[in-house]
């Protein structure tokens, strides 16, 4: 039994770390900032992951704790690229190598929504 | 008062799954815990209706395996173009029709595109549109509107 944990750890290690160095060189290679996103967002889904199943394993982490751990990250993981590709958009860097762009010419305008009576909350 | 209790049993939950505690008064201090914080929280517009809730968790549990498989399959395919000598990316932005009313299945949908990798939405229009950003935006738009069908199907399969 405790060998076959050192043997899963030791796969989500070497698979984990795998993807976190694929996610480096990308970053590196892709020539935009959009395109950088999708080679960061790996690192985070598979090498954090990964590492985080490995460590549930050989180290006294409780299975629980990792659970929510991984819930949390697979749940933000993708908002904080989205909002950084949004915002670039936004400032109007430019995409490189684009073969189309469906956004273009569309105007993207600030969500000027009326404050919900039932969610009247104050929005900074 | 159920919508409070359902809040308050969904943060029991994740405090007893942090503190990895399961002594009678860790217990008690985790239902205190969830309820002070259920009681400050806006209370969740759905009724709680237990009658459902077997069949929403098995859809639930079933959109996790789904998404990890594709989570995995996109993953490698990304590796692949990133380890090419010739990087054959073809980037672009398309628009992927959301087909989804309420702003919890957009930001779902929205949620799942952007966390398999080689997908991302760059901006939600207003009428739901995702402007997906893609590293094979040729192969990606083929096959977008399918992939769209089958998971507004499986989030209206957890939700309605």
């Amino acid at each position: 039994m405790e060998d076959l944990g050192y043997l899963i750890a030791t796969v989500a290690i070497l698979i984990g770390t795998f993807f976190s160095i694929v996610g480096i060189i990308g970053l590196v290679r892709l020539p935009d900032v959009y395109s950088r996103m999708h080679a960061t967002g790996k690192v985070s889904t598979f090498g954090v992951v990964l590492l985080t199943v490995a460590a549930v394993f050989v180290t006294p982490l409780a299975w629980s704790k990792a659970l929510v751990l991984i819930a949390l990250l697979i749940l933000v993981g993708p908002v904080v690229s989205h909002a950084i590709s949004s915002a670039s958009y936004r400032l109007g860097i430019p995409m490189k190598q684009a073969v189309r762009d469906d956004l273009a010419g569309k105007r993207i305008k600030a969500p000027a929504r009326q404050p919900q009576p039932a969610q009247a909350e104050p929005v900074e | 008062m159920l919508a409070h209790l359902r809040l308050t049993l969904i943060c029991w939950l994740i405090y007893l799954a942090i503190t990895a505690n399961f002594e009678p008064s860790n217990l008690v201090v985790g239902l205190l815990i969830g309820f002070a914080i259920a009681m400050i929280l806006r209370p969740m517009s759905q009724p709680l209706s237990l009658r459902r809730l077997p069949a929403a968790l098995f859809n639930l549990a079933k959109y996790t395996v789904w998404l990890g498989i594709d989570i995995i399959r996109n993953g490698i395919r990304v590796a692949r173009i990133v380890l090419d000598p010739k990087l054959p990316i073809r980037p672009g932005i398309i628009a992927i029709q959301a087909g989804m009313k309420s702003e919890l299945g957009v930001a779902l949908s929205a949620h799942a595109i952007t966390v398999t990798p080689g997908e991302q939405v760059v901006e939600i229009g207003d009428d739901g549109v995702m402007y997906t950003h893609c590293l094979d935006a040729i192969a990606s738009a083929e096959g977008a509107e399918e992939a769209q069908r089958r998971r507004r199907a499986m989030l209206e399969s957890i939700f309605e």
